[in-house]
Order: C-alpha cells, then sequence, then structure tokens
C-alpha cells in the first residue's frame, strides 16, 4: 500500500531531522495511519507551554490529505473548542498528493506561532487579537499556562 | 402560425397564443411584437457535443493546437473563440501560463538520470521513465499514481481542472492525458461526464434546463431574464437566472422579494387569515375557485375577494383594488409609525402576491373540473370533444396571466413612487380586473357564449403583452 510505504518513510525522515518544533512523535505500530506529537512554538504567548497534536491520515494518503487535532486546549483564533484546526494546505481543495507531512507541520507551527485573525475559527479571539492584542496576550498567557503541556527540557 | 413561433416551442397553446399575429399577417418580427419572445434551441446531449466540437475543431486548426487543449483553452476563455485566436497569435506562452496549460517558469531537467535510480514523488516506489509521466510543468510521478490521483479527484466531482500533484503547482490536465492515464471504463466516463457538464456551465450560450432530471441542454445567442419552457419536461424558468420565470420583476428583484416573504412570511400568514366574512351579510367564506369576484352564497352579494368592496366598481375602469395607496402625512410621524406603514405597505403587496398564488393553485382544480365536464358532455353527445377544447385553452391562458399578474406584485413593491409607478399599477389593475372577468366567465362556462369568452381572452392577453412590452426589462 502506498499510504504505508510513504508514511514509514516521512516518519523516519521527521524523526531523524531532530526538528525542535514537532517532537515526541508517537506512532502506533499496528496504525501508522495516526500520529501523535507534541508542538513547541517559539512566539509568545505560546512559547510557555507545549501542545499535543493528532495527525490522521485517510487510507488514500497521499491522495487525500491528513487531519490535524489540537488533544491540548490551545487559546488561539485559528483552533477551535474541540481542536480543529483550519489548515489551508490540508484543505480538499488545495491538497497535492506530492505535499510531504513535514511541510503541513512547518505550516502548522506558523499558524500557532502567527495567528491568522482574517480567517479565524473564533471570532471573538480574532476581534481580541486585532482590536486589543494585550488583553488577548493576557488571557492567552494565563490560558496556556492552565491547560497546557509541559515543554521539554532541551 | 409564424415558423419562428414553432422553433421556440412546441407547446400548441404558446405557439398559438404566445405571438399576437396569426397566419394572416405575411412576416413580422416576433421581437418586436412579443415582449417575451427568445430565440431558443433546445438541444440533446449529441448536439451539445456537435456544437462544442465545431468549436474545438476550429482553434485546433487555426492555431495548430492539439484539440484537447483546445478544448481546455475555450473552457478557460468561457468559448470566446475570436478572442482566444487573438491572445494566442498576440503572446501564446502569457495566455497558456494564464489558463493554466504551461507553467510559469520553463519546466527542470529531466528527472532521469543515467545509471541512478529515480523515485515517484508520491509513492516513493522505484519509477522508470516507461511508467511515469508528466504535464508540460515537468512534475514527473508514476502511471500508478497519476491513475490513482485522477481518481480520487474523479469522486469528489472534479474534472476538467484536476490539477498536477507536485507541490504548489497549478498546472491543470487536459482530457486526453486524464483518459489516457485512467484504467477503468466506468471512470472514463464519469470523468467525461462531468466535463461535459462544466464545459455547458462555462459556455455563455449554452444552459442546462432546471428540470429534476432533465437532460436538455437550452441554447439561447443572448443571456435574457426571458421565459423557456423546457421541451422534454415542460419545466418553465428564466433564461438568465434559472430559477421560476418572474416578468415583469428582474432577477434581482424577485430574489430580494422571494427572501424577505421568507422572513417575513410568518408575520403575514399570522395577520392575513384564510377566510374573510362577507361584507354585507357577515357569514364566513372561505375562498374555493380561483377568482376574486365573489358572489355570497347567503346573502348573494357581489364582492371583491381582495378589498371586500362592492364589485360592481371593479367592472368599470377605474379598478383599482391592485393598488396601494401611500398615506401621504407618513414623513411627519414617528418611527414606530413609520415602520407599521412600512409592513402594511409590504402586506398589502404580500396578500395580493400570496392570494394570486393560491388562485393559480386553486385553478388547477378549476382544469380538473373543466375536464371532467367536458367528459360528461361528450358521453352525453352534447358536441363533441373537439367543440369543447377552448375552454382549456381559456384556462391555460388564465393560469399564464395570472402567473404574471402575481409577478407584477414584487416589482410594485420595489418600484419608486411616480409617474411610472402610477402608470404601472394603473396597467396592472387593468389586467386584473379583466382576469378576474375571465376566470369569472370559465367558471361559468356553460352559461357564457363562447364567443364572449373567446373575446374576453382576447382581450386578457392584450393586457397582459402591453404591460409587459411597457415594463418587462431584460
Amino acid at each position: 500500500m502506498a499510504a504505508t510505504r510513504r508514511l514509514q518513510k516521512e516518519l523516519a525522515d521527521i524523526r531523524k531531522s531532530g526538528i525542535k518544533s514537532f517532537r515526541d512523535i508517537q506512532v502506533d505500530e499496528s496504525n501508522i495511519l495516526t500520529w501523535q506529537g507534541l508542538i513547541v512554538p517559539e512566539n509568545p504567548p505560546y512559547n510557555k507551554g507545549a501542545f499535543r497534536i493528532e495527525v490522521n491520515f485517510p487510507a488514500e494518503y497521499p491522495f487525500k490529505p491528513p487531519k490535524i487535532n489540537f488533544k491540548t486546549k490551545i487559546y488561539h483564533p485559528n483552533v477551535d473548542e474541540k481542536g480543529q484546526v483550519c489548515l489551508p494546505i490540508i484543505s480538499a481543495e488545495n491538497w497535492k498528493p506530492a505535499t510531504k507531512t513535514d511541510q503541513v507541520i512547518e505550516a502548522l507551527i506558523n499558524l500557532v506561532n502567527e495567528p491568522e485573525p482574517e480567517h479565524p475559527l473564533r471570532a471573538d479571539l480574532a476581534e481580541d487579537y486585532t482590536k486589543d492584542r494585550k488583553k488577548f496576550m493576557k488571557n492567552a498567557e494565563e490560558f496556556t499556562k492552565k491547560n497546557s503541556e509541559k515543554r521539554p527540557a532541551d | 402560425m409564424s415558423d419562428e413561433e414553432m422553433d421556440f416551442s412546441d407547446d400548441d397553446y404558446d405557439a398559438y397564443y404566445g405571438g399576437e399575429f396569426d397566419g394572416d399577417v405575411d412576416h413580422v418580427d416576433p421581437l418586436k411584437n412579443d415582449p417575451e419572445y427568445m430565440d431558443v434551441a433546445f438541444l440533446i446531449d449529441t448536439e451539445v457535443e456537435r456544437l462544442l466540437n465545431e468549436s474545438v475543431e476550429e482553434l485546433s486548426n487555426s492555431i495548430q493546437v492539439t484539440p484537447s487543449l483546445a478544448k481546455m483553452l475555450l473552457h478557460m476563455s468561457n468559448w470566446n473563440l475570436p478572442e482566444v485566436v487573438a491572445r494566442y497569435r498576440q503572446d501564446s506562452h502569457k495566455l497558456l501560463t494564464s489558463v493554466h496549460i504551461k507553467p510559469p517558469q520553463p519546466p527542470p531537467q529531466n528527472v532521469f538520470q543515467d545509471g541512478e535510480v529515480t523515485f515517484c514523488p508520491v509513492c516513493l516506489a522505484p519509477m522508470s521513465p516507461d511508467n511515469a509521466s508528466h504535464l508540460t510543468c515537468g512534475h514527473t510521478f508514476c502511471k500508478d499514481c497519476w491513475s490513482m490521483h485522477f481518481e480520487v479527484q474523479i469522486m469528489q466531482g472534479m474534472s476538467v481542472g484536476i490539477e498536477c500533484m507536485g507541490n504548489n503547482c497549478q498546472v491543470s490536465a487536459p482530457e486526453d492525458f486524464v483518459l489516457g492515464l485512467l484504467n477503468r471504463p466506468q471512470l472514463k466516463e464519469k470523468y467525461q461526464q462531468y466535463a461535459f457538464a462544466d464545459y455547458v456551465r462555462s459556455h455563455p450560450q449554452l444552459r442546462f434546463c432546471p428540470g429534476p432530471n432533465c437532460n436538455i441542454v437550452v441554447q439561447a445567442k443572448e443571456c435574457q431574464a426571458k421565459r423557456v419552457i423546457c421541451v422534454n419536461c415542460k419545466t418553465q424558468f428564466c433564461y438568465k437566472c434559472g430559477s421560476d420565470y418572474h416578468a415583469p420583476t428582474d432577477c434581482e428583484t424577485i430574489r430580494k422579494w422571494l427572501t424577505k416573504c421568507a422572513d417575513d412570511s410568518e408575520t403575514a400568514n399570522y395577520i392575513s387569515a384564510h377566510t374573510k366574512d362577507c361584507p354585507k351579510c357577515h357569514i364566513c367564506i372561505e375562498k374555493n375557485g380561483g377568482c376574486n369576484h365573489m358572489q355570497c352564497y347567503n346573502c348573494k352579494n357581489d364582492f371583491c375577494w381582495m378589498c371586500l368592496g362592492c364589485w360592481k366598481a371593479h367592472g368599470s375602469e377605474y379598478y383599482e383594488c391592485s393598488r396601494y395607496k401611500e398615506n401621504p402625512n407618513i414623513a411627519h410621524e414617528s418611527a414606530h409609525a413609520q415602520a407599521r406603514e412600512a409592513l402594511k405597505k409590504y402586506l398589502h403587496y404580500y396578500e395580493r402576491w400570496e392570494n394570486h398564488s393560491k388562485s393559480l393553485k386553486l385553478e388547477e382544480e378549476t382544469l380538473a373540473k373543466i375536464r371532467e365536464r367536458i367528459q360528461e358532455k361528450v358521453m352525453a353527445g352534447t358536441g363533441t370533444w373537439i367543440d369543447w377544447q377552448y375552454l382549456l385553452d381559456a384556462a391555460a391562458l388564465l393560469a399564464k396571466c395570472r402567473y404574471t399578474l402575481q409577478n407584477t406584485y414584487p416589482f410594485a413593491y420595489y418600484l419608486e413612487a411616480g409617474p411610472r409607478k402610477d402608470l404601472f399599477e394603473y396597467q396592472q389593475a387593468q389586467l386584473e380586473a379583466e382576469i378576474e372577468n375571465l376566470s369569472w366567465k370559465i367558471e361559468r362556462a356553460e352559461m357564457t357564449d363562447r364567443g364572449e369568452l373567446e373575446n374576453q381572452m382576447d382581450i386578457v392577453e392584450k393586457r397582459r403583452s402591453t404591460l409587459l412590452s411597457d415594463f418587462l426589462q431584460v
């Protein structure tokens, strides 16, 4: 199956690359279609914690895009309360079979670091983000400290 | 009967009454006489394909590209052949890039190097030049992956615009490339079916009939908001917007009106009840026919269902029941009073719109009754079936006129007060009065002389076409 061969190679490549902002990747050996990993953002207010995500690949991968869900609660204009995230690179219309998972993760980390209030999933947060950045930062930092996972030591 | 009329619809009734002129006039331009006339052709899929292929062939010959590329070029340029040719001659690279046939940058070197194994970037399996393929952008993938990619895209309803699999690459795959890589005949068929629908939608002179499960394609040289009646399924629709026909109201206004009605209908329903009391003896009356000329079964009082006024006044040219009179002092009233006035105005038009819509439905029942009565008469030996056909023609004409009348109310609602509106509402009132007259005569057909009825039919249709020629904008 194309999906298995490609995912095994992609997983090995990501692990080998030693990328700092996406680590602790856990994959069940019996099911390579589901990955879990830890997003470690650089920018405030999210640099106070780490966020667990789940990547679900469809059986038709790479001809259909993966889906990404936040398992850790995050106070972010582009992530809703259920952990769903709107990432253009993995939307059905934009998806390209040649796109690799590391590119998807990179796009996700960029979005976490730099929210896009123009196309929000949570309009209330987007409004605070654009109109009252101070208030947004304060709320987001408090929320992050309270709800996020511990950042890895190194 | 003129030939032009026959082209435009095979509906006998329309062929007869749609135009104002019969065989005794030698040649008249139908456009000038019938404001609703539209030159359309009804095509089946093979005819549409022939039509499209003619353009494809012409383009393919004149600029020397493959038919598949020519088809894509035409699809992306709304089938404007002269424009494609001109743009191609001016700057072929710019044109081909803008319609995603060629990449903006030249393609990279051949991915296959001597002595090295090349892997397909999608499935990561080794590939050789024999089992690999690429578009003009040079992104090379194995044939199995291409085939799988097309299969997934087709299953999602994509066809003409399927893009290359490369990262951020927008180059589209032409028809022959896709068909050459698809294995299953079923998928090829599906792809061609979807592509055909895409071509029709991108063609400014073609429209699918909106009727359920109808495959007819309507062709017209000009996109006008005029009535089309499908030859196959008889669906009646506006050529421009594809929804129910709405003359004299234009496409945008009718959409606005229908949205408004959907929002406000609860209030309107609440306020306008379905029954009314006789203005004279106050017995409760439920409307059971389309005619607005009511005769109380209890006291025999003749009155108008719309305004509850005496019917006698409606017979004359002072029929004013359809006109809404604005309160002249309203500008000085409070916002609350203005809001109430606005609601009152809306309800005035809405009630009339709704009422004619109900009348139309009730007249379907009248038509069924007429059929029954004709049957009885023929069985009883009073005349032959043919002798009574004029009644069915009359009922069909009544429905057509009432349909137009119903659609005059949204038009009037959005029309600004002034001489044009006065004229419109005058003509509307005239039409309404004559329609009610016809409706009354049809419901009492046995007592009405045939000549009188046919005379009335003529008057009604004249009023309708006068109103449309004065106010229909397409």
